[in-house]
């Protein structure tokens, strides 16, 4: 009882918090940001309780569904990570937008988004984490359209909130085939599943997870997310949303053991956006856009991870980037706002915001995985694990530390390296200061990973395991990331790092996502709206058309009937017919036009037959009744002909 | 009781008419008070409401028995919610705020008596009465888009008329075919159900099959006998729109479970992979369409060619063959009624809003709003639920229908499933598209002085959208409900 209490509470307080934050709106924004504060800390206090107790409860829906809440292995370090990455976003978002009228909107938004978060993370079965999956979609869109009077904003929720929507299609299917196959949608119930339901399964939940977690393909969605505001990036792109896809194989793949192909699957997925984000992070020159495709690639060594067969490698490397990126993205975003826009080339902040830039680099270090913050850790773990499962993965995690490094070491120079201006633009708030001093903190902190027994403390925490790193892998390791930072530092002294010596135009098709935002454009939503259109048209012309068609061989019948009738046959056809011949009038005064015709006979008839709407029901009584004697008579026949 | 639920709505629409001289404040009490009778009457019945296997609550009185019609009503797990909900429709669209040019009196008549006649519907269990309301019910809509509508009311109206009338024909067609078969000749639905008259072969099975397929499907609609629809809706004033999406359409959907499936199953086993396929079609095609429509409310009625897709496909699944099944099968039906149910609701109230939009703008055109967040937030906050509840939001009432449908549909027929479900991506885009459009964006100079909902329509709105989201996060209450009837139709 105080278990199901517990789990649920965890869930309730932030979402309770949301409304709470949107009553007091009228309140000062300290006020408010109080508010929001509150449930969170709340949500982190009973989080640490739940991972320690590992609380269950769940919910009958009717009929055959259940819903569940379980903190649970891996679930057991998220419930913790969520809301303790959400307090400093939240602080830092009490000040960045104070002078925002719809700060509790935002506020309110992004505590429910922790709540949904939290709620994914314990959900026991694929039912229950698909209600928290696209809550966390529907509150990502309402986020990143924030600022909805400008134009350009809704689009971009609208792009993001679709992509996912996309993959949220294989978790839908996902869920839909375990449940009546299974009996149960429970994460222990996958294993039950065999054939065909495994393979889809498998399939369903690699592209949900591909779409929420910005893998190949879908990466680009990241860039339309930029457009909300930045505490939204940066809760976004470490502990919710974008964790979800990675957070769910982390879950289901181990106990999908139907489905053989799926971990290579993984694997491959996560080494292929890996690489493809290194170099679109690389290549480009929009702060937060480096940064968002570094979180694709990111996703892709944590990928790397779980289908290798280590959930712990997996689990390190999402709270050491959840810590770092939330970072990056809080210090980078006072840069943003000091320098009026996010290009690279007009920044060099170092010595006019010195605070802002310590934590930076402390961020950009651990993102390169420079030893020994605890990122660099988890970064071999993964290695380790990717060369378990084969030379070529152990490969591609190399390639991907060396381009990691780079864009690294090349982000850091160019948002906060020591440059000319000097002059102190706008004193950050002091809860920005603070929401970046404590994430910096908690990312040298997490450096104890390095310490010796710690392997063992993330084993028992994420219920996973971790393969033997071999001191020949940690020294190419840390060489190919000493030879990064080297040639930034080269091209930097050869002031070729914002161009890295490359044409604009390669630089720009390659920063652009390789161009599959153009394709994914010319190959899915042109050819969607083309296809809207133009079954739009042929619905009013074609489909239609044929019901007109219809009408009009029902008034040529009514004539031929009213001609007959008036020959008189018999005495209750005639009374039909006479009725009839009413009809053929009607409609050959409107005449070739059929219905239409009919109508405007109609409405002419009643206007001059009077403005009184109980004449125009005596008229249609008629005509109804008639037909339904048609019918009858009609059925009559069809009865003696078929006994 | 529930003959009273049908017959004070026809009582007071009479009243209504021979009163002159009645107030418009006074008809306007008056008619609420008489709409909400039989929902207070449902609201009981569901109390009382006991769950078993068959109908319950049945009231039969002799009719013409050398025929062997009854009047008889009653209800049973299918058919209580739908009439409830309908109930809760009539009540919200009849309080709603719409120009009666200068009728009053006129227009409660004709919504009392089409609740009459549609809850008749819902509520019948004998073929010749349910036939009888069905068609009635055409009457009482067909004034109110031809008198209180606007456009081409008076052609839309009557194209809808003579629309579902053949539809109607067909069905009639196909009753009588059921009835001859029958042994004694019965029109009783649960005499019916029990003999089940016709296998799934032979000329005349296939084609009363045909004539009910059509006839209902005319109603439901389902493409390509969908295009009467649109214009219907267009014209139509809202609260009218609200009763045609929510109740009458469901007349079509009710009928297949009630007829098509409980008495003759094995004919609808035979067509399940064609009523399918139809069913997919409509999803995919009615999201699509919908996705070309500048006008607002046209995109709505789409929607609904869309929804009643995911209907149809649900219970395409719960009529499929195979034995061992049954459980996915009855999700499938359970997650059909319900979407019967939720659908009635939020478009309900996406009709009532749209609504409020003409009232205030005097068109539907989306491309000619934009911003009006600034303006009215309650009006957006509405919009938003609604919107986000029709393109199936957890923790609203149209998911828990659509997971079910498509979870039982997976069992059954996983293509048409997975190809369905491209629905839901479609949905979400043109939905949030026409948020985007009417709401969001900046605001144009011409709506500046756009009014926020009034206190009439919030207290409207309030108790459909607060219902789906009372379904759409604890729908046991209700599940539990139509499962009675859901596993017992299906059951091995």
């Amino acid at each position: 009882m105080a278990e199901s209490l517990l789990v649920a509470l965890l869930v309730l307080v932030p979402l309770a918090g949301a409304g709470a934050v949107l009553a007091a709106r009228r309140r000062s924004p300290g006020t408010v940001a109080a508010l929001a504060l509150a449930p969170t800390a709340a949500a982190l206090v009973l989080g640490t309780a739940a991972a320690a107790v590992q609380p269950t409860t769940t919910w009958r829906w009717g009929g055959q569904l259940e819903v569940g809440l379980a903190v649970e292995g891996l679930a057991r370090v998220m419930v913790v990570l969520v809301p303790a990455v959400a307090l400093p976003v939240l602080a830092y978002a009490g000040g960045n937008r104070r002078d925002d009228p719809g700060l509790p909107r935002l506020l309110a938004l992004l505590v429910a988004f922790v709540g949904a978060m939290l709620a994914l993370v314990a959900a026991a079965d694929l039912l229950t984490l698909l209600v928290a999956w696209e809550l966390v979609g529907a509150c990502s869109w309402a986020l990143i359209g924030h600022d909805w009077r400008d134009a350009r904003n809704p689009p971009a929720a609208l792009q993001a909130f679709l992509t996912t929507r996309v993959g949220d299609l294989g978790l839908f299917a996902a869920a839909g085939i375990t449940v009546v196959a299974a009996g149960s949608a429970r994460y222990e119930a996958l294993g039950a599943l065999t054939g065909w339901q495994a393979s889809a399964v498998g399939a369903g939940l690699l592209l949900a997870a591909a779409a929420k977690s910005a893998q190949l393909p879908f990466s680009p969605w990241l860039f339309s997310a930029m457009a909300g505001p930045t505490p939204v990036s940066a809760l976004l792109h470490s502990a919710t949303m974008v964790a979800a896809g990675a957070y769910l194989l982390a879950r289901a793949v181990p106990e999908l053991a139907g489905a053989g192909w799926l971990s290579s699957a993984v694997v491959g997925l996560g080494l292929a956006t890996a690489v493809a984000g290194g170099i679109v992070a690389t290549v480009q020159d929009d702060l937060k856009r480096v940064l968002a495709a570094s979180t694709s690639a990111q996703y892709g060594l944590v990928l790397i991870a779980v289908g290798a067969g280590s959930v712990a490698a997996a689990g390190a490397h999402l709270v050491g980037h959840a810590a770092l990126k939330a970072l990056l993205f809080l210090a980078g975003g006072i840069a943003v706002d000091a320098a009026g826009g996010g290009r690279l080339g007009t920044m060099r902040l170092g010595r006019a915001l010195p605070l802002p830039a310590v934590t930076f680099a402390v961020g950009a270090l651990a993102l390169a995985a420079v030893p020994p913050l605890g990122a660099a850790w988890s970064k071999e773990a993964v290695l380790a694990a990717a060369v378990h499962h084969g030379a070529w993965a152990g490969t591609g995690v190399v390639v991907a530390g060396l381009l990691t490094a780079g864009y690294a070491g090349r982000l850091a120079l160019l948002a906060y390296g020591p440059g000319r201006t000097t002059e102190r633009p706008h004193p950050p708030p002091r809860s920005e200061k603070v929401a970046v001093i404590a994430l910096a903190g908690a990312t040298v902190m997490l450096g104890v990973a390095w310490l010796p027994g710690a392997g063992d403390l993330v084993e028992g925490l994420t219920g996973g395991r971790l393969f033997e790193s071999t001191p020949g892998e940690l020294a190419v390791s840390v060489t190919t990331v000493a030879a990064g930072l080297i040639a930034v530092a080269v091209l930097d002294r050869r002031r070729r790092l914002l161009a890295l010596g490359l044409p604009a135009t390669v630089r720009a098709g390659a920063a652009a996502w390789l161009g599959l935002p153009a394709l994914a454009r010319r190959s899915v939503v042109d050819p969607t709206l083309a296809l809207a259109q133009a079954l739009a048209a042929a619905d009013d012309r074609v489909i239609d058309a044929g019901v007109r068609t219809a009408a009009r061989v029902a008034a040529g019948c009514s004539r031929a009937l009213s001609w007959w009738g008036e020959r008189g046959v018999d005495g209750v056809v005639r009374g039909t017919s006479a009725t009839a011949v009413r009809l053929a009038t009607a409609s050959r005064r409107g005449d070739e036009r059929g219905v239409d015709g009919a109508v405007e006979a109609l409405a002419r008839g009643t206007g001059t037959a009077g403005r009184h709407s109980r004449r125009l029901q005596t008229g249609l009584a008629h005509q109804y009744y008639v037909l339904v004697a048609l019918g009858l008579l009609a059925a009559l026949v069809v009865a003696a002909v078929g006994s | 009781m529930l003959t009273a639920a049908i017959f004070v709505p026809v009582a007071g629409a009479i009243i209504l008419l021979l009163v002159p001289r009645l107030s418009e404040r006074a008809t306007r009490r008056l008619s609420l008070g008489l709409a909400a009778v039989p929902l207070v009457l449902l609201v009981a019945a569901w109390a009382r409401f006991d769950g078993g296997s068959g109908f319950d609550l049945v009231e039969s009185v002799p009719w013409i028995p050398s025929l062997g019609v009854a009047y008889t009503v009653g209800v049973d797990g299918v058919s209580l919610p739908l009439a409830a909900m309908s109930a809760l429709l009539f009540v919200v669209a009849l309080a709603y705020p719409a120009d009666r040019r200068g009728r009053p009196r006129q227009y409660a008549a004709a919504f009392l008596f089409l609740e009459g006649a549609s809850l008749g519907v819902f509520l019948a269990l004998d073929l010749f009465l349910f036939y009888v309301f069905f068609d009635v019910s055409l009457v009482g809509m067909y004034f109110l888009i031809a008198v209180w509508g606007h456009g081409d009311a008076q052609r839309s109206a009557l194209k809808f008329f003579l629309y579902t009338l053949a539809g109607s024909l067909a069905m009639l067609l196909a009753i009588l075919g059921l009835y001859l078969s029958s042994e004694p000749r019965t029109f009783d639905m649960a005499e019916l159900i029990r003999q089940q008259p016709l296998g799934a072969n032979g000329l005349r099975s296939v084609l009363v099959f045909l004539g009910f397929a059509v006839g209902l499907g005319i109603k439901t609609p389902i493409v390509p006998f969908h295009t009467w629809l649109p214009p219907a809706h267009v014209d139509a004033p809202a609260p009218a729109s609200t009763i045609l999406a929510g109740v009458l359409l469901k007349m079509g959907t009710y009928g297949f479970v009630r007829i098509v499936l409980s008495m003759m199953p094995d004919a609808f086993q035979r067509f399940s992979t064609v009523v399918g396929v139809v069913a997919v079609v409509s999803i995919v095609y009615g999201a699509l369409v919908a996705l070309a429509q500048t006008d607002l409310k046209r995109m709505i009625a789409y929607s609904s060619v869309n929804h009643m897709g995911y209907v149809m496909l649900g219970l395409a699944a719960a009529a499929a063959a195979s034995s061992g099944d049954a459980d996915a099968r009855s999700l499938a039906l359970s997650g059909a009624t319900l979407e019967m149910v939720a659908h009635g609701l939020i478009t309900g109230a996406l009709f009532l809003l749209a609504g409020s939009v003409w009232a205030r703008g005097e068109t539907y055109d989306m491309d000619s709003f934009g911003g009006l967040a600034a303006r009215a937030p309650a009006m957006t906050g509405a919009a938003t639920l609604a919107a986000f509840a029709s393109l199936g939001l957890p923790g609203l009432a149209g998911f828990v229908a659509e997971f079910q449908i498509f979870a039982g549909t997976f069992a059954v027929q996983p293509v048409l499933a997975a190809v369905g479900l491209l629905g839901i991506v479609l949905t979400a885009a043109f939905f949030l598209r026409m948020l985007q459009r009417v709401f969001l964006g900046p605001l144009p100079e011409r709506w500046v002085s756009w009014p926020d909902l009034g206190r009439t329509e919030v207290l409207a709105l309030a108790p459909l959208l607060a219902l789906t989201v009372a379904i759409g996060v604890a729908p046991a209450w209700v599940l539990d409900v139509i499962e009675t009837t859901a596993s017992a139709l299906v059951g091995p």
